[in-house]
């Protein structure tokens, strides 16, 4: 039981890498957008595929923590 | 705690909503009959919607779809190339759907997404469009060429995605949907006046249209990818 807990905290954890990512990614298109207003399509279309893919370790860490909490 | 383990259990499992009386009882979960819902309400709009179209002198209404849909042309041509616009129906349905469904969890119905087996359905889908696309426009030996780009060397990586694309795809939307949704529960167990009203808004209509975005775009890139001529 406490073991299992301490896993689904553990698990959760990946959040944190996706929000440094997102957040370090969100930084600098706003830089570049700021630098250069005209690429600013392009900009965002790269950063949201990027945040896209960030965004996915943290539900694989997400959904690795439901699986421990259901399957316990 | 174990109460709230107990309610999660309910929230993942898909109800039943009815059970058709053939060959010994099929049963139909929540989920088809609300993914029903959504495409009669989309058909219907459609069909009012392009009834009275006009060359001459056109309407409010019309102006209107004739931007949206000049928007999706565009936005495919520019990330997909010129044959981007083939795509453009496809794409364009897709992400009226999963709009809906995402953002349907507000009129108090469970968003469809919110269960794996339909987004699992949609990756595959848009895997088979992907993979279906690169050998439609490069032939059988271009479209296998295709695997062993920009060099032979990463044959395995490409064939690793394959399978990592659709599950991806099917895991990411799954994961925000539901994610959204126990996070709403858990917010409506506690305070279940006023308080949900800015959460509401933030998870079920904002989280709903970027996740519907995203899945659209990042098949609209992957397609992409696969029919890009060389230079």
């Amino acid at each position: 039981m406490e073991i299992g807990m301490l896993a689904i905290g553990l698990a959760v954890f990946t959040g944190i890498g996706a929000g440094i990512g997102i957040g370090i990614a969100t930084g600098k298109a706003s830089e570049a957008i700021a630098r250069q207003p005209e690429a600013a399509g392009k900009i965002n279309s790269t950063l949201l595929i990027g945040c896209a893919l960030a965004e996915g370790t943290a539900i694989f860490g997400f959904i690795t923590a439901l699986l421990i909490l259901f399957m316990k | 705690m174990e109460q709230i383990k107990v309610r999660l259990m309910e929230e993942l499992q898909t109800p039943v909503a009815f059970t058709i009386p053939l060959f010994g009882g099929i049963p139909v979960t929540l989920s088809v009959v609300v993914s029903w819902l959504v495409m009669g309400a989309l058909i219907l709009a459609a069909a009012l919607g392009t009834r009275r179209l006009k060359l001459r002198d056109p309407g409010k209404p019309q102006l209107c779809l004739e931007m949206a849909v000049e928007f999706l042309n565009g936005f495919t041509k520019n990330n997909m190339g010129a044959h981007g616009p083939d795509f453009a129906p496809y794409l364009g349905t897709i992400s009226l759907y999963i709009l809906l469904c995402n953002i349907i969890g507000i009129f108090g119905l469970v968003p469809p997404t919110k269960d794996l087996n339909v987004t699992a359905a949609l990756a595959i889908m848009s895997a088979v469009l992907i993979y279906g696309a690169q050998f439609r426009y490069h032939g059988l030996r271009g479209g296998l060429k295709k695997f062993m780009e920009p060099m032979p060397l990463l044959l395995p990586i490409n064939l690793m995605e394959v399978v990592i694309r659709p599950l991806a795809l099917c895991m990411r939307l799954f994961g925000n949907i539901l994610g959204a949704f126990i996070i709403m529960e858990l917010i409506k167990m506690m305070a279940p006046a006023v308080v949900p009203v800015p959460f509401s808004i933030y998870f079920d209509l904002f989280d709903g249209g970027i996740q519907a975005v995203v899945f659209v775009f990042l098949t609209a890139l992957f397609v992409g990818e696969g029919i890009k001529e060389e230079e």
